[in-house]
């Protein structure tokens, strides 16, 4: 008679999987056993499950710790066993099934597997990631005031591109501490994608909040487009890393995602002076080039600070 | 040498002809001079000390606003009180200020009629020997002799120019002719022997207004004379001459007012810098203080020309945006004072359409003044890829309207050559 016997870990991650076909299997830590167990608390000869024609039955060979079903207290001696159930022999566990235990439906590739596959590319991930260092290390040139050297670029960006590969890096290896499987230069393909589409999404605010005017609603939409795109990263570390249920993922992703702005907010709120002394105001300057917006003339201008009078006049009131 | 002798006697008994004469005046006078004392409540002691005199036998007593502001201010926390030449303690009540000229009246209970300062009618004339006194940095009461230079010519609010040492803790203190009659009241000092006085016209017109017209309270004091000060300073602007100058290839625009003064500096003398800059720095150099921590009544006006040398039009308008992001208000006020700044932007091209400019303008309300704000405005060109015109403003302390007006005059006169 055939039985599947599996080792699970107190997470229900599978740590083992052993098929027999005979009528009594003997577990312990002795080496004579058809299952060897590792944990201390478990005896030499702890138990045997056993076919007696019709069922199979646990046998507790009078073992210090006993064995019990489930997580609970009920001694599992002589408990006729069924398919999936689960024993509990020292601090370790056991799962016991039969041959035509129902499995779960197969998952089916999502469409964008492929394109997620594509990212691991030696050739793409190392474009993506060349294409980050050169950006970081323009953003630096742009924002130094002084002539500067290739060091002084090279430096910085290759740092800053070092550092964003922590976080890839840190996921791969929570995958593999939870005996998943790490595809860590998967993980390391799509953050860079999702970086770099972010520089894309700096510029596009650049690109509105200097072609717009403070009356535009335009501007505040923005702020949803790296809301979205870092939910998009998170869901998809979580989609690569760990096999885990369609709405789990999504928990986990906007957790993430509201732990990352939240915090960003809450630390920016925790700085804010009490008063500040300096006006808040977008100064977002491009070149000509991308000047697309029609230009007011004064007196519009003028017409519109009535609002902003009427604005600051109302903040007063509320003071 | 003899002559040089004799040079040197005459000078000699001229010094000690005014020291003798300095001494009389003193000796009259002593009895209707006060030091002014701040007493902070809780504390019972003195926090700030300036002079003061009588202009009348009931006890009306002359002083500098700042003297007294912080009462003004929070009467709930200070008293004010006097001390005379025989050292006696009084309490005082604050009857009238004003705070654009930096006076006030303060009156003491008396029980008869009392010697008092007369305001003298006459302006004195230029070089004529003035006697100023007070109570310097809390050593007793002093006579320093100097001489009246005219009115200052940079200031949009008249002050005497006073050749003489007015020393801290002298404000307050009244400035005499040789006939003992008040030509002006100790208010600021600029360095050795540059003393500057109100004009004793201003004191009058103070005084008849406390003698004829029913008193509104101290703040709303206050805000009228903000209010009228403001409006006369941005009408005068407004309708002077706006004279268009050169900063390198952009046209600014400097107001034709004496008190209005420019300065300039450039980074031509830089061969390794990235982007040649030339700076052009226009403003009023007076304040109105309203608390030590308040200040209002300012305008700064400054311009940037900016040419990129070695760098990329993406380099040299990132780097421009770095330094716009950091502008600030040109006076001190604090939480208490005024709300925070609120800003719009937008793309403007003025009807000349000479140039297109993105301009931002901020501004915050006095918490205490109706209609009373601080406007900042900032405009950047943006149609040229290696070229900057920055033009800039902070006005302090104007109404909405005025605001308005010498913002778009502001925005009109800003164009490339």
């Amino acid at each position: 008679m055939e039985i599947i016997i599996e080792e699970i870990s107190r997470g229900q991650k599978l740590l083992g999987r052993h098929k027999f076909n005979k009528d009594s299997i003997n577990i312990g830590r002795g080496y004579h056993s058809d299952i060897i167990l590792a944990d201390p608390h478990v005896c030499a000869e702890h138990l045997s499950i056993a076919f007696d024609g019709e069922n199979w039955r646990v046998v507790d060979l009078n073992s210090i710790n006993g064995c019990f079903l489930g997580e609970g207290k009920k001694p599992a001696n002589g408990h006729i066993i069924h398919s999936g159930d689960v024993i509990t022999i020292g601090k370790s566990q056991i799962r016991i099934v039969f041959p035509h235990h129902p499995v779960v439906d197969s998952i089916t590739l999502s469409p964008f597997e492929n394109l997620i596959n594509l990212t691991k590319q030696p050739a793409v991930l190392t474009i993506n990631v060349l294409i980050f260092a050169l950006l970081t290390g323009w953003m630096f040139f742009l924002n130094n005031p002084k002539e500067v050297n290739f060091t002084q670029l090279f430096v910085p960006a290759v740092g800053l591109t070092l550092m964003f590969a922590i976080w890839p890096a840190a996921i791969s290896l929570i995958s593999h501490l939870t005996k998943h499987d790490a595809r860590i230069f998967t993980q390391l393909g799509i953050c860079f994608v999702f970086y770099n589409l972010s520089w894309l999404i700096d510029f596009i605010e650049a690109l509105v909040n200097f072609n717009t005017s403070s009356q535009s609603p335009l501007t505040g939409l923005l702020v949803i487009l790296p809301i979205t795109l870092a939910f998009c990263l998170f869901w998809l570390n979580c989609h690569i890393g760990f096999h885990m249920s369609k709405v789990r993922r999504v928990v986990v992703a906007i957790c993430l995602t509201t732990l990352l702005f939240g915090g960003t907010f809450l630390i920016q709120l925790s700085k804010k002076p009490d008063f500040s002394v300096r006006p808040q105001f977008n100064s977002t300057l491009l070149t000509p080039n991308f000047m697309f917006a029609p230009s007011n003339n004064v007196d519009e201008f003028i017409e519109n600070s009535n609002k902003l009078f009427q604005r600051v006049q109302d903040n007063k009131n509320k003071d | 040498m003899k002559g040089l002798i004799g040079l040197f006697l005459i000078l000699i008994s001229q010094i000690s002809f005014a020291v003798e004469q300095a001494e009389t005046i003193f000796k009259q006078l002593a009895p209707s001079l006060y030091q002014i004392r701040l007493i902070d409540k809780a504390s019972g002691e003195k926090s700030s000390i300036g002079s003061g005199f009588q202009i009348s036998s009931d006890g009306l007593i002359a002083t500098n606003y700042h003297v007294i502001s912080s009462f003004a201010r929070h009467p709930e926390k200070y008293r004010i009180e006097y001390l005379d030449n025989k050292g006696n303690k009084a309490p005082l009540t604050l009857k009238s200020i004003d705070v654009i000229n930096d006076l006030a009246l303060v009156k003491r209970d008396v029980d008869q009629a009392m010697p008092f300062f007369e305001i003298s009618q006459i302006i004195p004339t230029k070089g004529e020997e003035l006697y100023s006194l007070g109570n310097p940095h809390d050593l007793g009461m002093i006579v320093v002799p100097g001489t009246y230079n005219g009115l200052k010519k940079e200031s949009f609010n008249d002050r005497i120019h006073f050749t003489g040492s007015v020393n801290s803790g002298m404000s307050g203190g009244p400035v005499v002719n040789k006939n003992t009659e008040v030509v002006g009241v100790n208010v600021a000092t600029s360095g050795n022997q540059i003393g500057f006085l109100v004009p004793h016209d201003k004191l009058l017109t103070l005084f008849a207004q406390y003698q004829q017209e029913e008193l509104l309270t101290i703040d709303e004091q206050m805000e009228n004379q903000l209010q009228a000060n403001q409006k006369k300073l941005v009408d005068t602007l407004i309708n002077s001459d706006w004279q268009l100058k050169n900063l390198g290839e952009g046209l600014i625009p400097t107001i034709d007012v004496p008190f209005i003064r420019c300065w300039g500096e450039s980074n031509a003398d830089k061969e390794d810098a990235l982007i040649m800059l030339a700076v052009a720095n226009c403003s009023l150099d007076e304040n109105t203080y309203i608390a030590g921590n308040f200040f209002t009544g300012s305008l700064e006006m400054e311009y940037r020309f900016m040419q990129a040398k070695k760098l990329s039009d993406t380099k040299f308008y990132q780097l421009f945006q770095r330094q716009i992001a950091r502008v600030m208000p040109g006076n001190k006020a604090g939480k208490d004072d005024v709300s925070e700044f609120e800003c719009q932007h937008d793309i403007i091209m003025p009807e000349h359409q000479n140039i297109n400019n993105k301009a931002v303008l901020c501004t915050r309300a006095y918490k205490d003044f109706a209609d009373l704000y601080d406007v900042l405005y900032l405009g950047v060109s943006i149609d040229r890829h290696d070229q900057a015109l920055l033009s800039h403003f902070t006005f302090a302390g104007v109404s909405q309207d005025s605001a308005q007006a010498f913002t778009k005059k502001f925005m009109e006169s800003v164009s490339w050559k």
